[in-house]
């Protein structure tokens, strides 16, 4: 996504805001989705089954392996999905000149 | 991240950004152990002290989610490489 930070270097020994404030911005957003993809697959993959209702065991089963990967693909998927749709939902908004309906 | 365009004062200043979140990273990294912990395995309130299945159970927990945030990354790292062309990108 370096993209976002366009621009060449800027002159040694100063700081742009705005740069930092795209890279914050950017680190967060990747911090923020990370968290999410551990809660929602620890939910879907690890707490909701009944023998992690004990934690008789402290490595990951082999299902429970099988259950992350899956589950991460598929929140990327999903991620991917819902991109797709918000962006052709603006370009409509854009086009109509009104955002809905 | 690409970080390449920064110049020396600008990725020393993002290298302190970085460096303040990982620490508050870990602070609810810690604290949401210990509240997703001790919901799963606190159950029995006749005594104050942990019993033995409560601290095995702990232990598990903790375990278990430190190898599932391990395996989650890993996937996320792996996933990031192929999208985002980021090599310095470390999670």
């Amino acid at each position: 996504m370096s993209f976002l930070f366009g621009g060449g270097k800027s002159v040694e020994g100063s700081v742009d805001p705005a740069k930092i404030e795209m890279a914050v911005a950017e680190l967060d957003m990747i911090t923020d989705v990370f968290n999410r993809l551990v809660n929602s697959c620890h939910t879907k993959c690890i707490s909701s089954t009944p023998n992690n209702h004990r934690y008789v065991e402290g490595d990951l089963l082999k299902g429970e392996s099988v259950c992350i990967d899956r589950c991460t693909a598929k929140f990327f998927e999903v991620n991917k999905k819902v991109g797709e749709r918000m962006s052709a939902m603006g370009s409509a908004a854009q086009a109509t000149g009104s955002f809905g309906r | 991240m690409d970080f390449s365009q920064f110049n020396g004062t600008e990725q020393a200043h993002m290298t302190k950004v970085i460096e303040k979140k990982q620490m508050q990273d870990f602070m609810r990294l810690y604290s949401g152990l210990v509240e997703r912990c001790f919901n799963a395995c606190a159950q029995d309130f006749t005594s104050k002290a942990l019993t033995t299945n409560e601290s095995t159970c702990v232990q598990n927990c903790t375990d278990k989610f430190l190898k599932h945030s391990e395996r989650v990354g890993a996937r996320f790292a792996e996933h990031n490489a192929g999208e985002w062309r980021s090599p310095h990108f470390i999670i």
